[in-house]
Order: structure tokens, then sequence, then C-alpha cells
């Protein structure tokens, strides 16, 4: 029964234009970088930084590189936004259709289908990570050669590595990234089990967002950084440095499983408290 | 089938449904009438486990609502008004989805349902293409499709043409025939009551302030009189304290033990001409106006 639920659930979701709309506006975004990095100074003053470092800039300009650059502002922006657009959608938008009632009249507990919701939005916030992550590798590979990783984070990485190793950590980090989308798209599902329309729920969900990631770039803030989520949604670039700190990624990770499973209980102990009226 | 007991609901200080206690018998068309706000729809979501009570018990099939929902619903069908669906989805997977959440069911029962609702051909149609009457067919193929032995209709004729209500009408009448499921129907449409209901419940401000079967409803309290001169026929009556009321010219109401015998004996004795005198049967309309009218009266 969970997996004919599971299912139902994914049919909804990747059943709507909408689901498609955002992976579209990745597309976009995607290629609008590609060409941006290649028709203006940007790939240049990547192969004088490399060059001034005492690289080869030919053997690090690559696909890996170029399809690394693409995904931090798409990962930080974009993604963000359409997993708190789809997880504000998972509950707030059946109740406003009264597709929810409907279900609801039917000898189902309210956990149970919230927890389905909860994890079809894990599979969803995996689907769009690894749609970006593919895309991107694909669109920079039909411009750039299959060569060694260069990746630059101000004040955090600067790392070259092989292809082979490369792609490794390049599929590692997105293991993390997509550990993100789901924090996210958890905030955003929390508050859409609230009785509130479902534009509110995304709205608070990346205003929540918005708070930690200015709080972050406050001085006074810095010796808080570990309570504040942003922080923690970084763990993906610790992937690439060396040696690779895995105890700072595992708390990292901890916060957010924990966090995650906090938005979850939050939400369903106020979805069960609910009445559901036309 | 449905057994409600000192139901309350409040929505902050607000009293939705005070004090319910109702029973519906296996078997019944059920009627459950009221204004806008009279408490239908919060007492119907109370039977389905969407709205919690404040007190009270609800008991569905012989089962606790709000103890074992999963119990109480399993042979519960349910229609609301303006039924919604995945408009983005085809009906049948619409019914795939719905009916999953009861128990799992075969494609051939769901094909079944399909056929006995009249959707046949249409079924692979996104919901989106579909006209009222056919989302109103749809909403009772989901509801079906569980096998109910008790279908809850909030409103089914809402929004429906007149050629939809008077189908949705006879299909609520096959279904009551040939499936002999119990049914609580909640309408605004008196006439729509009247003609399918065996029994009926009035809420007016969350309270009952009626409960019996539809024969009572129609034991009218006046009785036509013609009679040569109207106004002086009322004075004469009243002064002999045979009646209570007239109204329209030709309406009295009788105290309580007098018999129209009595009234035409007076009548005659005194020179007046009786060309016609019987009991009136009151419509469902006359009978839920005149009950909310002295509601409003009572306050």
């Amino acid at each position: 029964m969970f997996y004919r639920h599971l299912r139902n659930e994914l049919w909804k979701l990747f059943g709507k234009k909408r689901t498609y709309i955002g992976f579209g506006a990745f597309l976009l975004a995607q290629n609008g970088m590609l060409l941006t990095f290649h028709y203006t100074h940007w790939q240049t003053q990547m192969e004088t930084m490399l060059e001034g470092n005492g690289y080869l800039a030919q053997e690090y300009v690559s696909a890996l590189t170029v399809a690394l650059l693409m995904l931090i502002p798409q990962i930080l922006l974009l993604m963000p936004l359409y997993a708190a657009l789809v997880g504000g959608d998972l509950v707030a938008k059946e109740v406003e259709d009264g597709t929810l009632r409907m279900i609801l009249s039917r000898p189902i507990s309210r956990f149970r289908l919230l927890f389905v919701k909860w994890v079809a939005g894990g599979i969803f916030s995996a689907a769009l990570v690894l749609v970006l992550g593919v895309t991107a590798l694909g669109f920079a590979r039909m411009w750039f050669p299959w060569k060694g990783m260069f990746v630059f984070v101000p004040g955090q990485v600067f790392n070259v590595l092989g292809a082979g190793e490369g792609f490794k950590l390049y599929l590692c980090s997105h293991l993390f990234m997509t550990l993100n989308a789901s924090v996210v798209l958890g905030i955003a599902f929390m508050f859409s089990c609230f009785n509130m329309k479902p534009a509110a729920a995304t709205i608070l969900a990346l205003s929540l967002l918005f708070v930690n990631l200015v709080m972050e770039g406050i001085p006074f803030f810095e010796r808080y950084h570990e309570y504040l989520l942003t922080y923690h949604f970084r763990c993906w670039h610790n992937v690439y440095v060396q040696p690779i700190p895995w105890s700072q990624i595992g708390q990292s990770v901890s916060v957010l499983l924990a966090f995650n499973l906090t938005t979850f209980l939050i939400g369903t102990a106020a979805f069960q408290a609910r009445d559901i009226k036309s | 089938m449905i057994q409600l007991k000192h139901l309350n609901k409040k929505f902050g200080q607000r009293l939705a449904v005070d004090d319910l206690t109702l029973q519906v018998p296996a078997g019944e068309i059920y009627g459950l009438l009221g204004h806008n706000g009279a408490g239908k729809s919060t007492a119907i979501g109370m039977m389905l486990g969407q709205v919690w009570p404040t007190s009270g018990d609800v008991n569905i099939c012989g089962h606790d609502v709000t103890a074992h929902r999963r119990l109480a619903l399993q042979k519960v069908g349910a229609i609301f008004e303006s039924p919604a669906f995945y408009d983005y989805l085809s009906g049948r997977r619409n019914l795939e989805i719905l009916s999953s959440y009861t128990a799992p069911t075969s494609k051939r029962r769901i094909q079944e349902v399909i056929e006995w609702v009249g959707l046949s051909g249409r079924e692979y149609s996104k919901v989106r293409t579909y006209s009222h009457g056919m989302r109103a067919r749809l909403a009772l193929a989901q509801a079906l499709l569980p096998q109910p032995e008790l279908l809850i209709l909030d409103e089914p004729s809402d929004g429906l043409d007149p050629e939809g209500i008077h189908e949705m009408r006879l299909t609520i009448q096959r279904l009551h025939r040939e499936l002999r499921l119990t049914i609580l129907l909640s309408s605004h449409f008196l006439v729509e009551v009247e003609q399918l209901c065996t029994r009926i419940a009035v809420l007016n401000r969350g309270r009952m302030v009626f409960e019996g079967t539809l024969a009572a409803t129609k034991q009218g309290a006046w009785t036509r009189l013609k009679t040569g001169d109207f106004a002086l026929a009322v004075k004469q009556l009243r002064e002999s304290q045979l009646i209570t009321q007239e109204r329209d010219g030709h309406l009295v109401a009788l105290c309580p033990g007098i018999g129209t015998d009595q009234v035409v004996r007076l009548l005659v004795e005194r020179g007046m001409p009786v060309y016609e005198i019987a009991p009136v049967e009151d419509t469902l309309e006359d009978f839920y106006l005149s009950l909310m009218n002295g509601q409003k009266q009572g306050e």
C-alpha cells in the first residue's frame, strides 16, 4: 500500500506542468551561464587565475570545471526557489483545490498521507538535483573537453583534481545537494501543513532561508554559524577540499537531517490538529 | 449506520454544532437540511473524521470515527459540493488514485464503475475537459469504488443544470434501489429532499430543530375553508375558540382537538354556506419555512 500511495503522489507531482517549468528554467539558466562564460572575460579570468597559481589553464578549463561553476549560483538561488515552490504546494495546494477533502473522506491516516507526501518530496529533490547535475555536465561537455577539474569557491575551496577524481567528487557533492534541496522542500512542506495558502508557505520558507543567509553575513553572528542553516548547506563545497573534512561534513549532514525530521514532525503535528473544511 | 451523540463543535468562540444527537438507520435515505452555516457540512466533516469534535461521539458503521477512523470509513463513500479532482490527470487516473486510499482496487472494478456511472469512452480524457455533469459522475464513481454501504452526499446537485439535477436524483434513487445503500443527503434543494428522503433532520445555527419522517412534515396545521364570507366565518370561529389563526383568505388553523365537523356544524348553524373544507398537506418548503420562522420568532 505504501508503494501504491507513493506512486500516487509521484503521479500528482510529475503530472503537473508547473513541476517541469522549474526544470525548464534550470536548463535556460544553465545555457545562459554557459554562453556568458564562453563569450565574456569570465573564461579568461579563470585561465589567468589558474596560470597565476602555476597550473596549465587548458588542462583545467573543462566540462567538469564549468559544470560546477554553473551549479554554484543555481544551487544557491534557483534550487531553493523551486524546492520551496513544490514543498509549499504539497499539502496547501491540495487543501486549496479541495482534493485533500476527497482523500480524507477515505480511511487513510493523516500521518500516513503526510509521510508519503514527504517521501515524494524527497524523491522530487533527488530528481531535481540529478537533472541539474546531469544537464550542467552535459551542456558543459558540448562546449568543453573532458579534462581535469578546477574548483574555486572564494574563501572556502581552491583545488585542482584529475578528471576521474573530480567526477567522483562531483557525484558525491550531488548527494549533499539533494539533502539541501530536501531540507528546503521540508521547510515549505511544514508551513504548507498549517492553515495557509501555498504561496504563503513558499514565501515563508524562502524568508527563513533568507534570514539565515543575512545573519550569516553579519560579523556578529560569526560565532553562531553552526546554528544557521545556510552554513550547513555549504557542506557540499567541502567535498572538494583536500583533505576532505569528513567530520565537518558529518556534523552538517546530521544537523540537516535532524532539521528535516523536525520540520516534518512539526508539520505533521499541525496538520493532525487541523480541521479540514471546504 | 450513523450515530451522533451530543456532538458539539466550536470554531473559536462560535458554536458551529450544538449538542447534535442523530441516528440514521441502515437502508434509509436521510435528509439533512438547514441554511448556509447551519452546521451541516461541519457535521458531515465530523462524520468523516475531517473535523475534530469539541465533544460528543460519532459512530459510523459501528465504529468510533475519532478513535478508529480506518475501520469506520472502510465502507463509506462521499461526494461533496463542487467535487475537486486532479484536473491535469485523466478521469481513470483520478479514480485509481482516490480508490487506493481505501484499498487496492482491481482494473476490472474500476471499469465496472466507470460503466455504471456512464463515463465509458471518456475515462482517459483529462478531467479539465469534463463538463459539470461528467465531474458529478466521476465524483459518484470515486464514491462507489470502495463498494460502500453508506454514501454521504454533501450538496451533490450544487452547480448542476436542471438536467444534471434530475439525473443526480435518478441516480440516487437507483443507488438506493439497486445497491441498497444507506444515504445521507445534505441539500438545499427541498424538492429533491422531498422526492428522495424518507426521514429528515433540520439544523438551525448548529442545533437540530426537527427530526422525523417526511410524512410528519406533511401533516399541515392548516385547513382550507371555502365559505360565503371568509372574514365573518373566521370571526365566528375565533369567538367559538375553534381556530387559532387564519391566512391567505382561505386557510385556518384549528385549535388542538377540534375537528372539521365541528367547524362545519357551527358555520351551518349560523347560516353560512360551506363549499369546501379539507386539511392542507404542507410541502416540505412550507414546513421548512414555518419551522425557520418559528425559530426566528422564538429568539
